[in-house]
């Protein structure tokens, strides 16, 4: 059955951690967008992101770790991550986000609901939950951005498969860390 | 933080952080002298403040966002209001373009000047950014703002006033989450509080340079919104002092 404390601590940590980084990339990204529309859009979505990143935060206090505790995860993920903050082509920042980060992440958290006791877990069970339902609303708000904005449009399907079969290769992105030695991070 | 060198440009001998990336449809410029002002009742007029008020909208995401980017270290709860923000001033931009439109405009239509944005972005302190662009511009907007919905209403124009109230709301709790956090984090601070207090310096003296000539046309004294400052968190000895400068 399931995970136990400790390991469901760091999924929940981790999540954190790519929620928050998730959030700044976006942050980063809101003045160096020409595109108004895409612009809003991502400003729209760091809300989402932060609200995520804190209701991850506040559960991590609950499973015996700092409140608002991150821990970082996979550094494939990391790197993955990186790259994706580097890109500049406002095309490829919306296929990678939208329809690559995003779904990925999607399928991270219904695989952690699978594992987990659902009533044991219920508390981060129903966080997921509502994320799994903003996942579904931001995904439907980008179809409207890009029936409206060429610029939105993906030019380069193949790279986006190929960035896709990497992001889905990562797997876990979670790093159980030997909790007597732990060395996780506030963030 | 700081600033690369290559993010500055310099205007009118004032260092301002680098516009943020605008389409091509946008006129942007410099200089204040080069803004298209229409300054009566007509339907011109009226497009032209509902472009100033979407690029502006721009400028506050684009600089809250900015923030949220280039200070991690901040306290989570800062951050939060911060991301916050980025929703309300997207949200925003979005109701002044849908406004824009409905009247018959476009984005682009007039000249836009992103100077908010390179005077607080120039700034490499946290809170003397939320010191400028909170509790100095978007509250001096608490004051403007009532004259610019009591303008709208005697045109007959309730949709946009209503908006812009709307708007204004908001706008309060952004002026609020500076005046907390400027309040939570200079408390016995003293290096915190003189980054402000250098911040402050720094900006009046910038905005009088980068607006020396053009005084007859933007100085314009409006009332002090003493209800909300009060709401957004100012004192009544600031409230006053506010009162004092502007008599």
């Amino acid at each position: 059955m399931g995970l136990n404390v400790e390991e469901r601590a760091d999924s929940v940590a981790t999540f954190r951690w790519v929620e928050v980084r998730l959030m700044e990339i976006l942050a980063a990204w809101v003045p160096t967008t020409p595109e108004m529309e895409v612009k809003l859009a991502f400003g729209t979505n760091i809300w989402d992101a932060a609200q995520h990143a804190d209701a991850f935060g506040k559960r991590a206090a609950e499973l015996r770790l700092p409140l608002q505790h991150s821990l970082e995860p996979a550094p494939e993920y990391i790197g993955l991550l990186d790259e994706l903050a580097a890109m500049s082509d406002t095309d490829q920042r919306v296929a990678a986000f939208y329809d690559v980060l995003l779904p990925g992440l999607r399928k991270r958290f219904v695989a952690y609901l699978d594992t987990v006791d659902t009533l044991l877990d219920a508390p981060t069970v129903r966080i997921i939950e509502r994320i799994l339902g903003d996942v579904d609303r931001i995904l439907g708000e980008c179809e409207e951005l890009r029936a409206q904005i060429p610029a939105a449009r993906p030019r380069d399907s193949e790279w986006v498969r190929a960035f896709r079969a990497r992001d889905a290769g990562i797997d876990p992105i979670i790093v159980y860390r030997p909790h007597q030695s732990s060395a996780a991070s506030p963030m | 933080m700081s600033s690369a060198s290559s993010d500055i440009r310099v205007v009118r001998g004032v260092p301002l952080r680098c516009d943020p990336a605008r389409e091509p449809c946008f006129t942007v410029v410099d200089d204040q002298t080069e803004m298209i002002r229409i300054n009566d009742d007509s339907e011109a007029s009226q497009r032209e403040k509902l472009s100033v008020e979407l690029n502006s909208e721009l400028q506050s995401l684009e600089i809250a966002a900015q923030s949220l980017s280039e200070f991690p270290e901040a306290p989570w709860e800062l951050r939060l209001g911060l991301a916050r923000q980025c929703w309300d001033e997207a949200r925003h931009a979005r109701l002044a373009s849908r406004r824009l439109i409905e009247r018959g405009g476009w984005k682009g239509e007039f000249p836009v000047i992103n100077q908010e944005w390179g005077v607080v972005c120039a700034v490499d302190s946290l809170l003397g950014r939320l010191a400028i662009q909170n509790r100095t511009f978007e509250a001096g907007s608490l004051d403007s703002s009532l004259e610019l919905l009591a303008w709208w209403r005697r045109l007959g124009d309730d949709d946009t006033a209503d908006v812009l109230e709307g708007i204004h709301a908001d706008e309060v709790f952004h002026v609020r989450l500076a005046n907390d956090w400027i309040e939570r984090m200079t408390l016995d601070n003293p290096r915190a509080q003189l980054e402000v207090a250098a911040a402050m310096i720094a900006v009046k003296r910038r905005l009088a340079m980068l607006r020396s000539g053009t005084e007859s046309r933007l100085k314009v004294t409006v009332p002090v919104n003493t209800t909300d400052r009060r709401a957004a968190g100012f004192t009544d000895d600031e409230i006053a002092e506010l009162t004092r400068r502007n008599d």
